[in-house]
């Protein structure tokens, strides 16, 4: 019906964009971390594998990778649970549920600087308002420091990422549960069955597939989170919130050492993308199952 | 204006044949049917004679010339869809002007003929609307515009009424075959509904499984199908069918026997040359309408169901073999629902079926 | 369907528990700009401004660079958002409806960009645009802002082409429409909504935008609100209300955008995403 070089016409702009800005520097990438390339411009000699064993035999690439994986269930967590909960709100009928449905979005939207003004002087020592509200909830005696020990600080990164992130999941959530036909629900009533049951017996397992979607797209998402941790902490205090993208940014800008960072960056890409691949492939297994 | 003509056409989706071999002639001016069931393939042939599907193998022509590999606007069709597939978002008038704004008319140009497509349409008063602010048979007639301003050769019809109600559809019916008195183009109609083909067509093509089937006139076609599936798909409620032996053979007539149900030695006209032997066991077909009273042949069941429309009424009844037999009845309150009857039918008008469907 | 009571009480106290969450931070950043730097640092932290100032205001905009990160950060927003349209629309069409070799291996590879960390790809990027002399140009952040908005686009283009029936098209074809004039005249109009999407998306994403922005810029002149802003605050001596009135005019440029088109978006991400 259609002749292929309109479609090449059609695609080819996309394409040459994609292949310039990000096909080729990946590759760049691989060929850099087989070279020992310092400071951004200069260049290097090929080194082979030398950088993959030093990255793989250092301890500080696989304890950003598990602060890296700690990260990404952690919002998975938080997002989920605070995500669902609006959604089944924001599903229901009341009146200015449209303005809600737009508005809620309000914290993604806004650059992520701004997020991290916010959440610093709300947590400030001197004038901020959560230490105050939590000394007269009785919860706490004195001010704290949310940044200061390395538990706390990783705890408060998910909590304000997630405070990001939570509306779009539930946006995205709430998009899947609109698309369970509301005479389910209708027959599950005239049957008898009640709220509770209404939610685990139909609402839940019809999800399933869009949280499975989200499961995936979120965990990409949340591992690329780069500037709130690194405006907030800068992968501190003393490395307890160096994530694997806040690693390459150091290595590679403030350690000066390019190729180091370009093999730490290959690795994870291997890493992301065998998740991505392994999760679609169990995605459209249960789904064939269905 | 001008004919068609489809030659040894082939549709193959992978491995799948669902057109196998098309042998048609459409001549100029004709309203042509293809009816047929679901997954036949007459909407993918009506849509090979668009362009819109490509042709596996064969050669599609309108008028003399060769369109098989031509572009669907270039072929002097138009077609009128089943879901009308209006612009949503243009008026009516510029959904009727549309293909005469991509034929490089002038505006002017384009008014005029839209103008008069729209009083051949009853349109008028709703040139500035939108699509989603009229009816569902005012749509459907300016699909039907937004063919005709392009004073096509053939017009393609792919079921049209499909999506209308009852009482529409016999409306849009009698338009559709006013436009074609008026307009005297050649039409090719798709429908799986044979009484929209019966009323609608001057020929009918009924097709099975890729295949055509028969070709002929409607009364042809009810009067003398060639094979079971044709004399059962044309006709409603449909042809009764009763399995039947034959006694002997004599001078053009078939003498039927089927001792279970009380027929014995019955003659039935046979239409083609006259079997040396008699071919054994047969189909019997006969339509509801050709049972009456005084007939000489006679079938005896149970009534099972009666159907009361008013003027007339349709009588279920099962035979003793276990089949099931439909009647046309003036007077239902002579059948009884549980109760045995005899139904007289007329042997002339019935119809001789052999072993693999063919008419005998 | 009634609400009992109970359910109702359970309804509207999460929608206010959801209100406060997301709106108290932004009130107290909003209202925090308009106080006095001593009501700021109180000890005890008040609800509503107790006194009006607009210094914080005046000194964002008259003694630092951020009208000049406003106006970067709307430019680069605005050139990412048109260019993204106009190479996402034709590809996603060519995606769903064209056939040609390769069509569905070169979908995936498009989706897989998300599939990578982007970070890797900023150490090469420097390098490449360093060699062709876009580094420390609005120019080099436009490039960077469509090519991470394209694959989300495309898919979400294609998802909201998928919505409107094929007859729709055929009838253009057999009306003699070419393939340019199906896209720009009937397809572009019947998505409306997800061309809107995905230019918010873009907007939003390019105003957010710190990472390539802190590294491909380096003139002060040149950075948008999020680097320049990140800049603002390391610059001087912690000054709150000035960070709080940089933050709240970092927000109102999207608040105001949001409020236009913001229903579309939302009903982009809700309609289109799913299917």
């Amino acid at each position: 019906m259609t002749n292929p070089r309109l479609a090449f016409l059609f695609v080819t702009p996309a394409l040459l964009f994609l292949a310039a800005v990000l096909g080729w520097p990946l590759l760049e990438a691989v060929v850099l971390s087989f070279q020992n390339v310092g400071v951004i411009g200069t260049t290097g000699s090929w080194v082979g594998f030398d950088n993959y064993a030093k990255v793989i035999g250092s301890a500080g690439f696989w304890n950003s990778f598990g602060r890296s994986a700690l990260w990404v269930v952690a919002n998975a967590v938080v997002q989920t649970f605070m995500a669902l909960g609006v959604a089944l709100l924001l599903n229901q009928k009341f009146p200015g549920v449209r303005i809600a449905r737009t508005w809620i979005i309000l914290t993604w939207i806004v650059p992520t600087v701004v997020v991290v003004i916010i959440w610093r002087w709300l947590l400030s020592t001197s004038g901020g308002m959560i230490n105050p509200l939590l000394i007269q909830l009785g919860l706490i005696e004195r001010p704290v420091g949310f940044f200061a020990t390395r538990e706390s600080a990783m705890a408060t990164l998910v909590m304000i990422n997630s405070w990001r992130w939570f509306p779009f999941t539930a946006l995205m959530m709430l998009a899947g549960l609109t698309r369970i036909p509301g005479d389910l629900y209708e027959a599950a009533r005239i049957d008898g069955a009640s709220a509770m049951k209404r939610f685990t017996r139909i609402t839940w397992p019809l999800l399933q597939p869009t949280l499975l979607v989200l499961g995936i797209v979120g965990t990409l998402l949340s591992f690329n989170v780069f500037d709130v941790i690194w405006l907030l902490t800068a992968g501190g205090p003393s490395q307890a919130t160096q994530t694997l993208p806040v690693l390459i940014y150091e290595t590679a800008f403030k350690g000066y050492k390019l190729s180091e960072a370009a093999t730490i960056s290959v690795l994870t890409s291997i890493l992301l993308m065998a998740f991505a691949l392994l999760a679609t492939r169990a995605m459209t297994a249960s789904e064939e199952a269905r | 204006m001008a004919g068609l003509s489809l030659k040894s056409v082939k549709k193959r989706f992978g491995n799948v044949e669902v057109v196998t071999g098309v042998d048609l002639t459409v001549e100029n001016g004709e309203f042509l049917v293809f009816v047929g069931p679901s997954g036949c393939g007459k909407s993918t042939l009506l849509r090979m004679i668009a362009g819109l599907e490509t042709v596996s193998e064969g050669r599609i022509e309108i008028g003399d010339k060769d369109v098989t590999h031509v572009d669907p606007a270039k072929r002097g069709i138009a077609m009128v869809f089943q879901t009308y597939a209006l612009y949503p978002h243009m008026t009516v008038a510029t959904n009727i002007g549309f293909p005469l704004e991509m034929a490089g008319l002038p505006q002017d140009e384009i008014d005029r003929k839209v103008a008069e497509a729209a009083k051949v349409l009853h349109l008028e008063p709703y040139l500035q609307r939108k699509p989603r602010e009229l009816s569902g048979g005012q749509r459907q007639r300016v699909a039907i515009g937004r063919a005709i301003v392009r004073q096509p050769e053939v017009f393609l019809f792919d079921e049209p009424l499909s999506n209308l109600d009852a009482e529409l559809r016999i409306q849009m019916r009698l338009e559709i075959a006013r436009l074609h008195q008026e307009l005297k183009s050649t039409m090719v109609y798709v429908t799986h509904d044979q009484v929209e083909a019966m009323t609608l067509a001057t020929r009918i093509v009924v097709l099975r499984a890729g295949r055509i089937e028969q070709v002929g006139s409607p009364l042809d076609l009810y009067e003398n199908p060639d094979n079971t599936f044709v004399a059962g798909f044309i006709g409603s409620p449909r042809m009764n069918f009763v399995k039947v032996r034959v006694v002997r053979v004599a001078e053009g007539f078939a003498f039927v026997s089927a001792e279970a149900l009380g027929l014995s030695e019955i003659p039935v006209r046979l239409r083609g040359v006259e079997p040396e032997s008699p071919p054994g066991d047969v189909t019997l077909g006969i339509r509801p309408e050709h049972f009456r009273d005084g007939g000489d042949g006679a079938l005896s069941g149970i009534v099972s169901v009666v159907e009361r429309l008013g003027g007339t009424s349709y009588v279920h009844a099962a035979l003793n073999d276990g089949s099931q037999i439909t009647v046309e009845s003036r007077d239902p309150r002579e059948h009884q629902v549980g109760r045995a009857h005899t139904f007289a039918f007329d042997p002339d008008s019935a119809l001789l079926f052999g072993g693999d469907g063919k008419r005998l | 369907m009634k609400r009992t009571l109970p359910q109702s009480v359970a309804l509207y106290s999460g929608l206010l528990l959801v209100f406060l969450i997301i709106g108290m931070p932004f009130w107290w950043v909003v209202s925090g700009s308009v106080k006095l730097p001593r009501e700021i640092i109180a000890r005890v932290p008040t609800m509503f401004p107790q006194s009006f100032t607009t210094q914080h205001f005046e000194k964002l905009f008259q003694s630092t660079d951020f009208p000049a990160y406003l106006v970067n950060s709307i430019g680069v927003a605005l050139f990412s958002t048109i260019v993204t349209v106009a190479l996402a629309l034709p590809a996603a069409y060519a995606f769903f409806r064209m056939r040609f070799p390769g069509r569905n291996a070169l979908y995936r590879l498009i989706l897989l960009a998300y599939a990578f960390p982007t970070i890797v790809v900023l150490i090469p990027i420097y390098g490449l645009f360093a060699k062709v002399g876009l580094i420390d140009t609005r120019t080099s952040l436009v490039i960077v802002n469509i090519a991470f908005a394209l694959p989300f686009s495309i898919w979400m283009m294609r998802s909201f082409l998928s919505t409107v029936p094929k007859e729709i098209e055929e009838a253009a074809i057999i009306d003699g429409a070419p393939a340019r004039v199906i896209l720009l005249r009937i397809m572009a109009p019947l998505i409306a909504p997800g061309i809107a999407s995905v230019a918010i998306f873009t907007f939003i994403a390019s105003w957010t935008e710190y990472l390539f922005a802190s590294v491909l810029i380096v003139s002060d002149a040149r950075r948008t609100v999020p680097v320049g802003f990140a800049g603002i605050i390391g610059q001087y001596q912690i000054d709150w209300g000035l960070l709080l009135a940089g933050a709240t005019a970092a927000t109102i440029p999207v608040v105001i955008l949001f409020a236009f088109v913001g229903r579309w978006f939302v009903s982009g991400l809700t309609e289109g995403a799913v299917k």
